[in-house]
């Protein structure tokens, strides 16, 4: 399943955030995320987004789809993390 | 499903905040560009072809996730391997496959097994391009003949050669497949010419392919049956690749050569032998990336797999055999 997450997270808890999203999805802009992911990994994820954020005052919104392929994305300006295995 | 990484150019590879931080550094050592973090539950393994400066702490690190860093050497050669601890351990496996290679009956058995499934597919190729108008039906003939000869032999040299005689006339068609580059004699150490090296490079990636799926079951990578189990090398890795290299690396090259992925201006010749450049390798290696996550429908198990994994099936097939639960049937292309 290929995913694209973006957070709203307190200063507080922000950067314990930040850190936990870089282990799972790749970095594309400031709060925002995408990657492939298994249903398992991602269960595991949200385990432990749920110990850092607040959840009267936090918010992540997750889209899913089947496949990269199926998501037409376009970048205007400047691309500030390319996802890629090539490096 | 996890990616396998490859690095091409100088980066420095650091634990950081238990993930991996990759900052970019340029010949004087100094950073170049932003630092990127890739997320380590993604990663499968690392192929590393430019400089990788790591230290201890990563190495830990990735020996705790399982992942395994692959090194080649300027010149594509293979040198190692860095392998996590050992995490499917069965003592039980490793008496079988050692008494399959010392019963000389048994490993000639097994040994003929992979130049048969090697010869099947190395046959599915020509055929596939004889169809397409090339004219390759001496060879294929040729190749037939000496297919016939697999069950007769009894050694394992004696195979060897056989097989080599099928390299020998399989290499020769290549001229025929490929417009535009000539193979003339497989050359190594250095290749001569554009296919050799491509060639070389291609059995390389196969091989560390093959390794990694090794890995992950609980075979022992050194014992072999084709190739003679030397020390310091991997050579189970190199009858299992014996199988999947028609397939994996010949089509592969055969693609990037007839659609021009892969130009002339790609190599430099300058040297000794010929060499694949950077911008050669890249797209090679994503040629072949490609190929690894390709699908094909699989008739027993009755699912979508890759081929990568029909190469971890490939090493459960031969762990059943050694261990006397069924009998090994090389992988054969189907389609």
């Amino acid at each position: 399943m290929y995913v694209i997450l973006v957070y709203d997270i307190g200063e507080m808890r922000v950067a314990r955030m930040l850190k936990l999203c870089r282990k799972y999805l790749n970095w594309i802009q400031n709060s925002v995320f995408e990657g492939e992911i298994t249903e398992v990994k991602l269960k595991e994820f949200m385990g432990k987004a749920h110990t850092i954020m607040d959840l009267d005052n936090d918010s992540i919104i997750l889209f899913k789809s089947r496949e990269q392929r199926w998501l037409d994305k376009q970048i205007i300006g400047v691309e500030r993390g390319p996802v890629t295995n090539f490096l | 499903m996890k990616k396998s990484y490859y690095l091409f150019n100088p980066v420095r590879l650091s634990r950081k905040d238990n993930t991996l931080q990759f900052t970019p550094f340029d010949e004087q050592g100094n950073e170049a560009g932003p630092c990127r973090y890739i997320p380590v539950e993604t990663v499968s393994d690392l192929y590393v072809f430019g400089s990788l400066d790591a230290n201890s702490a990563l190495y830990n690190f990735l020996g705790k996730h399982g992942i395994s860093a692959h090194f080649f050497d300027y010149y594509e050669h293979y040198t190692g391997s860095f392998f996590a601890k050992e995490y499917l351990l069965a003592g039980k496996m490793q008496v079988a496959q050692t008494r399959h290679y010392t019963l000389r009956n048994k490993r000639v058995a097994l040994a003929q097994k992979f130049i048969e499934g090697a010869a099947f597919n190395i046959l599915k190729n020509l055929r596939y391009y004889h169809n397409r108008e090339k004219d390759l039906a001496a060879s294929i003939s040729q190749i037939e003949k000496y297919a016939t000869q697999i069950s007769a032999t009894t050694e394992v040299p004696e195979l060897m050669g056989l097989e080599g005689n099928i390299r020998q006339t399989y290499y020769a068609a290549f001229d025929t497949i490929v417009a535009g580059f000539t193979m003339e004699n497989r050359s190594k150490r250095p290749p001569k010419n554009e296919l050799n090296v491509l060639i070389s490079f291609g059995n390389m990636m196969c091989y560390a392919a093959c390794l990694d799926m090794i890995y992950h079951t609980q075979l022992n990578p050194t014992i072999s049956f084709l190739h003679e189990p030397g020390t310091r090398r991997f050579s189970l890795a190199l009858d299992l690749a014996e199988i999947f290299k028609p397939i994996l690396v010949d089509r592969t090259i055969f693609r990037v050569l007839n659609k021009r992925e892969v130009q002339p201006s790609d190599f430099a010749t300058d040297l000794n032998g010929c060499v694949l450049k950077e911008s050669g390798k890249k797209t090679f290696v994503k040629a072949f990336e490609e190929r690894l996550k390709e699908t094909v429908k699989h008739r027993t198990l009755n699912k979508s797999v890759s081929y990568k994994h029909l190469i971890k099936l490939e090493c459960y097939k031969l762990s059943k055999h050694v261990m006397g639960i069924e009998e090994y049937k090389p992988f054969k292309i189907w389609w």
